[in-house]
């Protein structure tokens, strides 16, 4: 997988968890988490689901800074895919795959013309639904 | 329209981002995005530049959302947990100005949107937007944010 930077994921404060429930919906709860010394990432437990073992998951780490007129900025998270066992009341992660953004790293301006290509995919596909 | 006690409808109102899921190929996508609560209908609308178009194509391929309000950084009120499953629909029909009519719910959340829209012309292609509405189906709320409790459940 794409490194992950433990030292920057450890400036997160809370993790949202997702999976895929029996009836298609995504399901997302937060819950707070750790980083061990050995880098083994341990989720608290929610309530629900009350089966997360062996889960197919991923954990977003999200963060804003509130702005005194309103807004926010500061914006960064990382996106982790991967798999979840349940360890003496807690949730074991193991990271497989990683997504990221942290607009101190790569300017928003930066990353809108890095995502050109994915918009000119859009449009293409428009365009050929419209001719067809 | 799903009733909800009032602090559930202010964390709608309020906070400005959620943890929006769409599902591709099986497995969940995540994203922080600014959502938007209508109020006469129930729905909510999060709006996509082409840019990061991904979760639109996602949804038309599986129209099964969740949004979920976690995060209270620079609202007003509680700290609440509230989880909103629902369907998706993405309107791509106006680009241009199809996510126009959502702009006072923008400026409410992010007041400094008008400069951004004086300079729409060097962004083109992220003022190109769908707008993703989003049908609740049930909804999960986890009062002052305590995941370790059972959330109380509306809609299902």
């Amino acid at each position: 997988m794409t490194s992950l930077d433990y030292q920057r994921l450890g400036n997160f404060r809370y993790a949202v968890i997702t999976f895929i429930g029996d009836d298609g919906f995504p399901f997302s709860v937060s819950t707070d988490f750790k980083i061990l010394p050995d880098k083994k990432i341990v989720l608290q437990k929610p309530a629900r689901p009350s089966k997360l073992d062996g889960k197919r998951v991923n954990v977003l780490f999200n963060h804003i800074t509130g702005l005194p007129g309103g807004g926010y900025g500061d914006r960064r998270y990382m996106l982790v895919w991967g798999t979840t066992h349940e360890d003496h009341g807690t949730l074991r992660f193991e990271p497989e795959s990683l997504s990221e953004w942290d607009e101190k790293i790569l300017p928003f301006d930066q990353y809108c013309a890095k995502s050109a290509p994915q918009g000119a995919k859009y449009l293409g596909t428009l365009q050929a639904s419209v001719e067809a | 329209m799903i009733q909800v006690p009032p602090w559930v409808r202010e964390t709608f109102d309020n906070y400005l981002v959620c943890e929006f899921t769409t599902v591709k190929s099986g497995r969940p996508v995540t994203m922080p995005l600014l959502p938007f609560y209508l109020p006469d209908s129930g729905k909510f609308v999060v709006t996509s530049s082409i840019l990061f178009s991904k979760k639109a194509e996602n949804v038309k391929k599986n129209p099964k959302v969740s949004l979920l309000f976690s995060n209270p950084e620079g609202s007003k009120g509680g700290k609440h947990a509230v989880l909103v499953q629902g369907i998706a629909h993405a309107d791509d029909s106006d680009l241009d100005h199809g996510w126009e009519k959502y702009l006072s719910y923008w400026r409410k959340k992010e007041p400094y949107i008008d400069a951004y829209l004086a300079e729409r012309e060097k962004f083109g292609w992220f003022w190109k937007r769908i707008v993703v509405q989003v049908e609740p189906k049930k909804i999960l709320a986890w009062k002052n944010g305590d995941t370790s409790r059972a959330p109380e459940e509306f809609g299902a």
